[in-house]
């Protein structure tokens, strides 16, 4: 595809409204059946993830909620883990969630051959706790926010995120660099030109403001994401200093748990494989004086990055859900960072492009050997 | 089960006792837990070492055995035997190597010592983690498939053929011999190639152990050595023939460098420049003319013809451009023939006596570069750069162009049907370019002849009888084959379906089980080679006797 295109659609009341208009619009005429779309939940204190085949529910869906208590990729995946089904469905997350779900479909956990993946420019999220401690206050901060572009009450991942508004779906909704009353659909792939083909919406319009106001805003989050990794490298850098930031950690796992692409069935680090007889232990404790339990802690974390961390987008759902505050995602930011530059690899970017670890090529990493001669 | 583990420390002569203080070693490592005896011996491999072995596992109830002795290259399966004749499984040892990775290779005696200790007790942590792995075998069919009816094909098949082994040859042309059936004579000898083939192909259509398919092609080979399903399709016979065989020998030969690659030598611009095997046909028709008709006075042979393209040299074009100056000279003998080439290959015992003899009056050898040909009134012009630098030019009757060897058009698509890869220039890749030059990544399928890469005749029929060896030391009549017991496990509750595993197994041994949504490893084909579970992010794939386990205690005392 060569640079995406677009149209302008005019916002009849708010934004959310007439993105939720258009999904209806969608089912309507057949080209969904179903559409996997946030809603806040009766008592008004989360958000989750429902599959909407009721027309009538849409008044409830929430486009971008304030806050990531499940990760959409987690959603879709449910949906298409056995396979595509016949059912026609769409997808409306944030650019991560989506970048999430290409990964999962590239490590065979869901099938998109029936899904429609529309990301949505995203403005960040809060942090789950703060959200908790007052959900309303919290709701006109986030809405208050998202329209000033300031990211400064969100999430710190979020603050260091240059990839708010990455096209990796098949279409996308900008909100940035639109007129008032307006948004703009733009298309990122056949089938999302086939589908607006449909909806009868040509996609003839000027777009450059949007493109514009993404690349400086990602010029600028860039930028920011590469002085806190330097920060942060200086800080945890070495395994001693490694350690030291994972002091606290309670070894509760949540972190993999909610992690959108940590898909095994059984971890690793809770298999047998990991449980060693008495006598070990004590030869352990023997050559260093003594063992810290639960035994496995970094390990556990080291697992994890060297595992996932091609595969990582920087969603941040790990940092919300560690309950003694350790800055996992900014660490699996700057991790990710590294090892998918190794690659040239970008996760989530396009289906297309394969997993480094399963795509062999005779040059890459000489760098590295030049580094041990 | 309680562990008895017994370690035998050998002194190879003095190859280890003299950098490596034994009985310090042997004090080291004799309280360890589980260790219920630790002796030295002088030589352990000698009829006497195992005997003393065997009675020793038999006296204390070994039931885990380390050896700290030479390395596994070396005596592995000797003390594997031991085992077995001492009645425990022969997966419950391992081999400390303390003579090549530390004896041999350690200045001081108390560094050796230390690093003997260390290497006996990551040997001790990961004994204790070894299960026992038992010997499996399956029935095989002793049948060969070869694919090619060439010089390499026909020796292979006559090699392998036999009243309880039998041999399809497939040939895709209408008729047997390949290349050779166009040359009149063959170097060094000057024989007539005839010699060569005529009788064996005689003798192919006599042998009823071999049945030959032409006109045909191979469409699919599925399974494993020993057992192959095979479907040949026939031109214009709708129905393929299916055939099961324990061997598949590629032998499809080669192709020419297209000229059209190269214009500078003017190739189908000019009338009377030839390709080698244009001229060969030419000769072997009875007369070499020009297209008016008129016999060539004076003739350019141009070498290594598409070497810069192709990136490597074709090995044969320099003795065949010297059997072309004896054709030459033996119907032309006054005829001027120029040879410009960028350098000469003639290696081999013999060789260098027939440039000897084929050089002499009126033939010149022209070391040069930028060769081109062009049209000169009647003649053709050579221009080219000499040694020297020098712009230079020759006028001549007759060109003809020594391209290189290419593989067959087919190539790619013959590699996918046989489960194996292409290596440089694309010729089918072979295992190890020294140590296994006709096996291949699959076992059971082997490659002879110039689908490996170019070669002369001699090597191709050294190729085609290595071939056949390697398949009549395999594939026994009635015998079953022993197949690798090392090998990789899938764990069913593990596994989530990613296929990682199978887009890294080299040798096609992980199916998918849709059904299950997980991948299965097929035992008979898996070679344990253990990308699948370096590959597997959720840990399910493991190689037995590398279980994480095991290699995780060895490392643990290995660094300690």
């Amino acid at each position: 595809m060569n640079k995406p295109t677009g149209a302008v659609i005019s916002a009849k009341s708010s934004t959310k409204k007439s993105i939720i208009d258009f999904l209806e619009k969608a089912m309507d005429k057949g080209v969904f059946d179903a559409v996997i779309v946030p809603m806040r939940v009766p008592a008004g204190d989360s958000f989750a993830y429902v599959l909407i085949k009721d027309k009538s529910l849409f008044k409830d869906a929430f486009p971008i909620p304030p806050v990531m208590f499940v990760q959409g990729a987690k959603a879709v995946s449910s949906v298409t883990r056995l396979g595509k089904g016949n059912m026609k469905i769409a997808a409306l997350m944030r650019p991560c969630e989506i970048r999430a779900t290409i990964e999962l479909a590239k490590l065979g956990q869901t099938d998109l051959e029936n899904m429609t993946l529309i990301s949505m420019d995203c403005p960040g999220v809060l942090p789950t706790s703060d959200f908790l401690s007052d959900p309303e206050k919290g709701m006109k901060q986030f809405d208050e926010a998202a329209k000033n572009l300031d990211d400064k009450i969100m999430r710190p991942v979020c603050q260091i995120c240059d990839k708010s508004s990455m096209m990796a779906g098949d279409l996308h909704i900008g909100t940035l660099g639109a007129k008032k009353d307006t948004f703009f659909v733009i298309s990122n792939s056949q089938k999302g030109n086939d589908i607006l083909d449909k909806l009868g919406i040509s996609l003839k319009d000027n777009i450059d403001s949007w493109h514009a106001k993404v690349k400086n805003i990602s010029e600028e989050k860039l930028k920011k994401r590469k002085k806190a990794h330097k920060d942060l490298k200086s800080e945890i850098g070495g395994l001693d200093n490694l350690l030291d930031a994972y002091n606290q950690c309670i070894n509760c796992h949540n972190c993999m748990r909610v992690c959108p692409v940590c898909y095994c069935r059984l971890c690793y680090f809770d298999s047998d494989n990991v449980k060693h007889p008495s006598e070990d232990y004590l030869q352990m404790a023997e050559s260093k004086g003594s063992i810290r339990f639960l035994p496995d802690t970094i390990f556990f974390q080291m697992g994890r990055m060297m595992h996932m961390s091609l595969s990582c987008v920087s969603c941040g759902a790990c940092e919300d859900a560690c309950p003694v505050s350790i800055p996992v995602a900014q660490i699996f930011s700057m991790i990710s960072d590294e090892t998918q530059g190794l690659f040239d690899y970008v996760s989530g970017r396009s289906l297309e492009e394969p997993l480094p670890l399963v795509a062999y090529k005779e040059e890459e990493l000489h760098e590295m050997e030049d580094a041990n001669d | 089960m309680e562990r008895k583990i017994g370690v035998y420390v050998c002194e190879c002569g003095p190859n280890i006792a003299e950098k490596v203080d034994i009985d310090k070693v042997v004090g080291a490592v004799s309280s360890l837990d589980g260790v219920v005896v630790v002796e030295k011996y002088k030589l352990l491999c000698s009829a006497d070492g195992k005997k003393f072995l065997e009675e020793e596992i038999k006296k204390h109830g070994i039931t885990h055995l380390v050896i700290a002795a030479c390395s596994p290259k070396q005596h592995e399966k000797t003390f594997m035997e031991v085992c077995e004749n001492a009645g425990i499984n022969p997966y419950l040892y391992q081999l400390a190597n303390i003579r090549e990775q530390c004896a041999w290779i350690t200045e001081d005696k108390d560094e050796a010592t230390k690093k003997a200790i260390r290497l006996i007790k990551a040997a001790i942590g990961r004994v204790k983690y070894h299960s026992s792995l038992e010997k499996k075998e399956i029935e095989c069919n002793p049948a060969v498939l070869i694919i090619g009816g060439g010089v390499a094909g026909i020796n292979a098949s006559l090699e392998l053929a036999s009243p309880d082994r039998k041999i399809y040859l497939v040939e895709k042309t209408s008729s047997l011999g390949g290349m050779i059936t166009n040359f009149e004579k063959t170097y060094p000898s000057m024989q007539p190639s005839s010699h060569i083939l005529k009788q064996k192909i005689l003798d192919m259509d006599k042998n009823e152990n071999i049945q030959v398919f032409i006109d045909s092609n191979v469409e699919e080979i599925i399974g494993f050595f020993g057992n192959f399903e095979i479907k040949v399709k026939k031109k214009e016979v709708d129905e393929p023939a299916e055939f099961e065989v324990g061997a598949v020998m590629l032998a499809t030969g080669s192709n020419f460098f297209d000229l059209k690659k190269t214009p500078q030598y003017g190739y189908e611009k000019f009338d009377n420049i030839f390709t080698a095997l244009e001229f060969e046909k030419m000769n072997l028709s009875g007369e070499i003319s020009l297209k008016n008709g008129k016999t060539p006075r004076s003739v350019a042979i141009i070498h290594c013809v598409g070497r810069d393209e192709k990136g490597y040299c074709s090995e044969i074009c320099c003795m065949y451009s010297l059997k072309f100056i004896r054709y030459l000279k033996d119907k032309i003998p006054d005829a001027q023939v120029s040879n410009f080439y960028s350098d000469l290959c003639i290696p081999g015992k013999s060789y260098q006596k027939f440039y000897e003899q084929t050089k002499g009056k009126n033939v010149d050898f022209i070391r040069s570069t930028n060769v081109e040909v062009t049209k000169k009134e009647n003649k053709l012009s050579i221009k080219y750069i000499d040694e020297n630098g020098n712009k230079n030019s020759l006028l001549v009757d007759m060109v003809i162009l020594a391209p290189a060897i290419e593989p067959t058009s087919d190539v790619s698509e013959l590699a996918e049907i046989a489960g194996i890869s292409q290596g440089d220039g694309g010729f089918f890749a072979e295992e190890h370019e020294k140590l296994n030059p006709v096996s291949t990544s699959t076992d059971g399928v082997y490659i002879v002849g110039c689908a490996q890469g170019p070669k002369n005749i001699s090597d191709t029929i050294v190729q085609s009888g290595a071939a056949a060896g390697k398949i009549l030391a395999s594939l026994i009549p009635g015998k079953k084959m022993e197949i690798e017991v090392k090998t990789s496990h899938i764990s069913e509750s593990f596994c989530i379906g990613c296929k990682v595993c199978i887009s890294v197994c080299s040798y096609g041994a992980i199916t998918f089980d849709e059904a299950k949504k997980i991948s299965v490893v097929n035992e008979v084909i898996c070679r344990g080679c253990g990308n699948c579970v370096a590959a597997c992010p959720s840990g399910a794939a493991t190689s037995k006797h590398f279980t994480f386990k095991q290699i995780h205690q060895e490392l643990l005392e290995a660094v300690k």
